[in-house]
């Protein structure tokens, strides 16, 4: 009988979990109605506007790693690996003589796709541990911006790069159209696609996926692949925006874009999560860290809100998930 | 009525929206073994749950040695000598067997307050030896079998004075020596008078070890019996609520042609040379001993693990099986023998369970076809009887019987006509048992085979038409329907 009373709860208990996203989405609305009241600056096209081109680099890297972790990985590389984009991209611009930009940056992306194969290989063919792995990655893709710029800032005053990441079309900034499309398409492929089922398959039970004739490598090397592929990107975003190449970029950023994706609802066991999630995580933190500024407060201050709103939106889900009576 | 441990009585347990346990009265008497018997879902769970202090009760008192107590969490429980063995047993793998036994109370010198090793072994010793086991209790759990590891967890009830012991399916991972050996530890318990409350589905078990037995269904009291004054039938009747006139549906399906046979399959030091083939509505039985190597046979079929020689052929042509991917192309369907660690996705949904191993073909593209989906799902949830709320709830809450029935809807979803059925009704209740042998009978009768591994004798010889018998890794016998009886079958698995 308890068994069965389980299963009606949990009927019931699955309905709130749908709404969670809406729960934070509400949350969201709450905040930036707050800070609209508080400061008549924040609430302007020109504010919201430049917020949400300056989340749009770090939402695209937490849009693929949410896919990551629902599969019950974790790539921490993606902060490494935009800085060394924005620096191979700044390096190769600066040459005596500079091959096409349409070439640069396609270099710039393959590096990001080679990165991302490399930790699917690691991953997949010696089933190393991805924390291990992508920390190994991490310190290797850093380590190697700082050689390649011997540790200078470059300059990369280019208006191809420059449109990336300060661009418009029709007064929408272009950083945020990738982010709009690239949101889209990640969560139609989690929600609809046979490959998003793969995904939430194999970090619900990877041995169950495997018997039921999943190509779990397969699935788990392109995912990865994924993710560095949208961390270069990002890179390319992160040059146009700064107009520099340089080796300390993104750092530290793997941290606020796993907090984005934990805030979302995905769970680091995997097997469970949303894009959409994702995307409240990552507008709550853009929106915290631009609506406090606006009103006063210090970087410095508004961290220890993330970390306070990190551990006390997640205590909420677990203290939902629990199985007691 | 001296000699009662416990009493509960009148136990009422509401959970939002079900009565869970409606007036439930249970007793247990010193050096007694009372069976609880109940299909999943009976209340068994629930009324133990309360006694073990996991849940309070709504209604009803619980009366230790003509005591009236209240339980407030497991600890309360606890210092009331009461003690619990969970099938999930909770063994600290990485300590010893002293420490585990000792745990939270290990002896100190005197001075530094460091542990008193000898002392500590020395004692672990002693209660061991109490149950007439000899186990070294330097040994690290992790290293020791199942039975093994429950033995450890009977010493730590002992050391604590436990009155009264719960053993929740203690069967349900043992073969038949290490059930022998646990019966005769459960013996040795009743003569220093703990009274044993003892949960499982076998009922053959249930005959051999219980005094009496107590029967729940949808949460109310059925009856107690002294199990020297009841049958068989009659104790399934009362847990079914009707009258089970056949526990093993078995229907004359004929023979067609011959779809898989097996050549020489070997895997170096495992197993060696195994032939044998499978018939149109067929079920062949793999039968042998715990690391006899039946597993790794129907594992390296499927293409799960490497195999080292061997050839397969389906309707005659030779294939190329190395991955289970490509056994699903050539439609062989595998059930693993453990549904929560390899069968069942237990964070999703009935529905994506269901068609886990089907998705590729769930509409064309790279797009699910929903109501493809939703469809064929809720025609296995019919056809199979799986109860559950809704196609759209967690796996994790179903029963296990309901939850074993999913893994058999993903094979049938497969559109397979080749099944290796692994242990096909471990641990689920009569009903649902019945259930999935009607459901291998009528894919018998559709023309399918089906390759069949289970450690229970009973249902080897009523459901197998052909019987084949593995030891150390080689065939050691091969039994029609009628020439096999449980002696023959156990005298050849144990060559």
């Amino acid at each position: 009988m308890a068994k069965n009373i389980t299963a009606e709860s949990n009927g019931e208990r699955q309905k709130t979990r749908l709404s969670s996203t809406t729960i934070l989405f509400m949350f969201l609305v709450v905040m930036v109605a707050s800070f609209a009241v508080l400061s008549k600056d924040f609430y302007s096209v020109y504010n919201l506007s430049s917020m949400l081109t300056n989340i749009s680099f770090s939402g695209i890297v937490a849009g693929t790693l949410t896919l990551v972790m629902i599969m019950g990985g974790l790539d921490i590389s993606i902060g490494g690996n935009i800085a060394l984009t924005s620096c191979l991209v700044a390096y190769l611009y600066n040459l005596e003589n500079p091959p096409h930009i349409a070439l640069i940056i396609l270099i710039g992306l393959l590096l990001g796709t080679a990165i991302g194969a490399f930790n699917g290989f690691i991953i997949t063919r010696l089933d190393l541990n991805p924390i291990i792995t992508t920390l190994g990655t991490m310190a290797m893709t850093r380590g190697m911006g700082y050689v390649l710029t011997q540790s200078r800032s470059i300059l990369i005053l280019e208006n191809v790069v420059g449109f990336i990441g300060r661009g418009s079309i029709a007064k929408i900034p272009f950083p945020l159209i990738l982010f709009g499309v690239i949101y889209t398409i990640l969560a139609v492929v989690m929600a609809r696609s046979k490959f998003g089922r793969k995904i939430y398959c194999i970090g619900s039970n990877q041995e169950a996926a495997r018997l039921s004739g999943i190509n779990v490598r397969r699935v788990k090397f392109i995912t990865y692949l994924v993710s560095g592929i949208a961390a270069s990107l990002s890179g390319l975003i992160l040059t146009g925006q700064t107009a520099v190449g340089m080796p300390q970029h993104a750092n530290g950023s793997e941290l606020d874009v796993i907090t984005a994706v934990l805030m979302g609802g995905t769970s680091l066991a995997g097997g469970k999560g949303s894009v959409l999630g994702t995307l409240a995580g990552v507008l709550i933190l853009g929106v915290l860290y631009n609506g406090f500024t606006m009103i006063g407060f210090r970087y410095v201050h508004i961290r220890v809100f993330q970390g306070a709103i990190l551990i006390l939106v997640v205590s909420l889900y677990e203290v939902r998930d629990r199985k007691r009576f | 009525m001296d000699n009662r441990l416990l009493e509960m009585v009148d136990i009422t347990k509401r959970f939002p929206g079900v009565l869970a346990l409606e007036r439930v009265n249970f007793d247990l008497k010193k050096g007694e073994v009372h069976g609880l018997l109940g299909e999943n879902g009976a209340g068994k769970s629930t009324l133990i749950k309360i006694l073990a202090g996991d849940y309070s009760k709504d209604e009803g008192e619980i009366i230790i040695n003509g005591e009236n107590v209240e339980f407030y969490s497991p600890s309360d429980s606890q210092s009331r000598g009461i003690s619990v063995i969970y099938q999930e047993l909770n063994t600290l793998d990485t300590l010893s067997v002293a420490e585990n036994i000792f745990v939270g109370n290990l002896p100190k010198k005197k001075g530094l307050r460091t542990v008193d090793w000898k002392t500590l072994n020395r004692n672990a010793k002693t209660v061991l030896g109490r149950m007439l086991v000899d186990i070294n209790p330097r040994r690290i759990v992790g290293d020791l079998t199942v039975h093994e590891k429950q033995i450890v967890e009977i010493a730590k009830a002992i050391y604590k004075d436990a009155k009264i012991l719960v053993m929740d399916e203690p069967t349900a991972a043992l073969g038949e020596k290490d059930t022998v050996s646990l019966f005769n530890i459960i013996r040795s318990l009743k003569l220093q008078d703990v009274g044993v409350i003892y949960i499982s589905h076998r009922l053959k078990e249930v005959f051999e070890i219980t005094d009496r037995v107590t029967v729940l269904r949808d949460g109310r009291l059925i009856g107690t019996e002294v199990t020297a004054e009841t049958s068989r039938g009659r104790l399934i009747t009362m847990m079914v609520g009707r009258e089970l006139k056949d526990m093993y549906p078995k229907r004359d399906v004929p023979f067609g042609k011959t779809l898989i046979e097996v050549h020489n399959l070997t895997i170096r030091g495992i197993i060696e040379d195994i032939n044998f083939d499978v018939r149109e509505g067929e079920i062949v039985g793999l039968f042998g001993l715990l690391g006899s190597g039946r597993q790794n046979i129907v594992r390296a079929l499927y293409g799960i693990d490497e195999k080292d020689n061997g050839t397969i052929k389906i309707k005659g042509s030779p294939v190329f099986i190395d991955t289970p991917a490509q056994a699903l192309l050539h439609n062989i369907g595998f059930m693993p023998i453990d549904r929560k660690l390899e069968g069942l996705a237990l964070t999703m949904s009935v529905f994506s369970n269901i068609t886990m191993a089907h998705i590729d073909e769930l509409g064309s593209g790279y797009f699910i076809d929903k109501n493809l989906e939703m469809e064929q799902s809720q025609k296995w949830v019919n056809d199979v009887n799986i109860k559950t709320p809704s196609l759209e709830t967690d796996v994790n809450s179903l029963s296990g019987g309901n939850q074993q029935k999913i893994v058999l809807a993903k094979l049938l979803e497969t559109g397979s006509n080749i099944f290796i059925m692994n242990e096909p009704t471990r641990g689920i209740d009569v009903g649902a048992k019945v259930d999935i042998y009607q459901m291998m009978e009528n894919l018998c009768e559709k023309g399918a085979g089906i390759i069949m591994i289970s450690s229970e004798l009973p249902e080897v010889l009523a459901m197998s038409d052909r019987i084949i018998t593995i030891s150390q890794g080689k065939i050691t016998g091969e039994f029609t329907r009628k020439e096999a009886t449980q002696e023959k079958l156990l005298q050849a698995a144990t060559v």
